[in-house]
């Protein structure tokens, strides 16, 4: 682990990765304490300054209704997080288990998994979510349900591949030798072999499921105002495009350093652990 | 003498979508009390399956027909309900593979792989005690830094290391009946020779029974008590090793023989591919090994 770390540091790409994470980490967590104007998070207006440019006080800008674009995209950043973690939590378990039934039991538990599994892959992902999002209300926890049943099976499809390829090793072999029980083969003894591959596409993925999120929310269906999300803040913005360019400039370029962060630690965690499958 | 393993008339099939596949046609094998016995046979005649069927591995399989018996220690193996057939596997009976580093999982050290095979006994046991019973394992299995072994992943290991790894893990349990499927086929000559004849020395020890599946006649003939010679799912040759090599009785056999590569050269002989002669009933040497 600690090694580990040494080699992912050592690459300059996976640095830069580490230190984006990092400061995105931690804007959102002191977002209270750095955010200039904590309160425009929710719906404040202040017409006094609204559709500022650049400046002091505000980094950023403000919005069509004055709101300090800087400190809402640091409150968006919070819930982009937790979004990308939580449905990374809930997706990557179910995902993991039901790939490693499809590879290990196989028969029927392989037919089945695997005809749902390429169901949800056949749906093009955002298709999916908006299908979703259409017949729910367009809320934040639906919006984490969306985004989680259109991203387990692919999950499901990795570990069920690797699976397939451990499931003749020796190892296998001789623990179902041994009289292991089914549930230890697969998750003790198949499971850790799979875990650099899930690690590197979890990581791949958060700055995906951030990407999503802020598709979903640019389309209206996603967070819902006056919670910020630097979708639907790109969205917004767009009208006002080209003269208020940072309305949507600034929401965009926070989305960038998330996703360019998470992705540049995938691709090191990947040289790394070796899981290019 | 009392029999550990009793197999009567076993036959399999595999049935798939295309039609029913027969590879056992009938397989009779018995193993007393702290015998070693070999299963000689080329490629396909049914060595591996037959070794699956007495670990009750293939009959969880689905299209798998099997009719005989399997008696195991008295208990018939085919009555028995999988859970207790399961229970057997590590405690009772055994087994080491043809390619010792990959039936060690990759990403666990030793010492929790050990503490695996042990708890089928001792439920639970601690990592302490482990180390300890397994510092022992190896020892008698001339691992000289067992500590060293005991902390390394399987690949910072040589296949001789593995090997003798899994020799220890198999008989840690003190098993009856150790079936070995071409123990050492992946190591070079000279490291199955010396592994050979330390597992030789443990299971005489240890009085356990070993079935030694193999097609290398050289090693059968130095460890084997009696030897079974199978032939497209039948035995076609049985009895004392040294009457089986000395005085082969089946021309299957016979071809067998003269089909391994002589030191002194000449080229490597041809072993006639589906002479009809390979067909007639098996040959049985009487007498004692």
């Amino acid at each position: 682990m600690k090694r580990m770390t040494t080699i992912l540091l050592a690459n300059p790409l996976s640095l830069l990765g580490v230190l984006l994470v990092g400061l995105v980490v931690l804007l959102a967590v002191f977002a209270p304490l750095i955010a200039p104007f904590p309160d425009h998070r929710g719906a404040v207006v202040d017409f006094a300054n609204f559709n500022k440019p650049p400046g002091w006080p505000h980094l950023m800008g403000t919005d069509v209704v004055g709101r300090d674009l800087f400190s809402r995209i640091l409150y968006a950043y919070r819930i982009s997080l937790i979004l990308g973690v939580v449905v990374l939590a809930i997706a990557v378990p179910i995902g993991v288990t039901l790939g490693l039934m499809a590879g290990y039991l196989g028969g029927w538990w392989e037919y089945g998994l695997m005809r749902l599994t390429d169901v949800f892959l056949s749906i093009p992902p955002l298709v999916l979510a908006i299908s979703i999002m259409g017949v729910l209300e367009p809320t934040l926890m639906n919006g984490m349900l969306a985004v989680t049943v259109m991203w387990w099976p692919w999950y499901t499809r990795l570990v069920y591949n690797i699976t397939r390829g451990e499931k003749v090793e020796g190892y296998v072999l001789a623990a179902e030798v041994i009289g292991a029980s089914k549930t230890h083969i697969m998750f003790r003894e198949i499971l850790p072999n799979c875990v650099p591959a899930v690690v590197t596409k979890m990581t791949l993925d958060l700055g995906f499921v951030i990407l999503i999120v802020s598709s979903l929310s640019f389309l209206g269906l996603g967070v819902q105002p006056p919670t910020p999300d630097l979708g639907s803040m790109v969205a917004e913005g767009a009208k006002y495009l080209p003269d208020s360019w940072w309305l949507s400039v600034f929401p965009g370029l926070a989305i960038l350093i998330a996703v360019f962060g998470f992705n540049l630690i995938g691709d090191g965690l990947r040289d790394i652990l070796g899981a290019d499958r | 003498m009392t029999l550990v393993l009793n197999i009567r008339d076993l036959q399999l099939a595999f049935k798939s979508w295309s039609g029913t596949s027969e590879v056992l046609h009938g397989i009779s094998l018995t193993i007393g009390k702290g015998e070693r016995v070999a299963l000689v046979g080329e490629s396909g005649s049914g060595k591996s399956v037959t070794a699956r069927i007495v670990l009750g591995l293939l009959q969880e399989l689905r299209g798998v027909q099997i009719s005989g018996s399997v008696e195991f220690q008295g208990q018939d193996l085919g009555a028995m309900p999988d859970r207790e057939r399961r229970a057997l596997r590590g405690t009772a009976m055994s087994m080491i593979f043809q390619d010792p580093t990959s039936s060690l999982n990759p990403v666990f050290k030793i010492a929790p792989q050990f503490q695996e095979v042990l708890a089928r006994v001792t439920p639970g046991i601690s990592m302490s005690a482990t180390r300890v019973r397994a510092t022992d394992l190896l020892r008698e299995v001339a691992i000289a830094e067992p500590e060293r072994v005991l902390d390394s992943y399987p690949f910072q290991l040589s296949g001789g290391m593995n090997q003798r790894v899994m020799i220890a893990m198999a008989l840690a349990n003190r098993p009856a009946l150790l079936l070995a499927d071409e123990p050492g086929t992946a190591l070079d000559v000279t490291v199955q020779a010396q592994t050979l004849d330390l597992m030789r020395a443990l299971v005489t020890d240890h009085g356990t029974s070993v079935l030694f599946i193999s097609h290398n006649l050289g090693v059968v003939r130095e460890f084997a008590d009696r030897t079974y010679v199978i032939y497209r799912g039948n035995i076609v040759e049985e009895g004392p090793t040294r009457d089986v090599f000395e005085n082969p009785g089946h021309p299957y056999t016979r071809a067998l023989m003269a089909a391994q590569p002589k030191i002194t050269g000449g080229g490597l002989p041809d072993l006639v591919e589906g002479d009809r002669h390979y067909l007639e009933p098996r040959f049985v040497h009487e007498g004692v090994a």
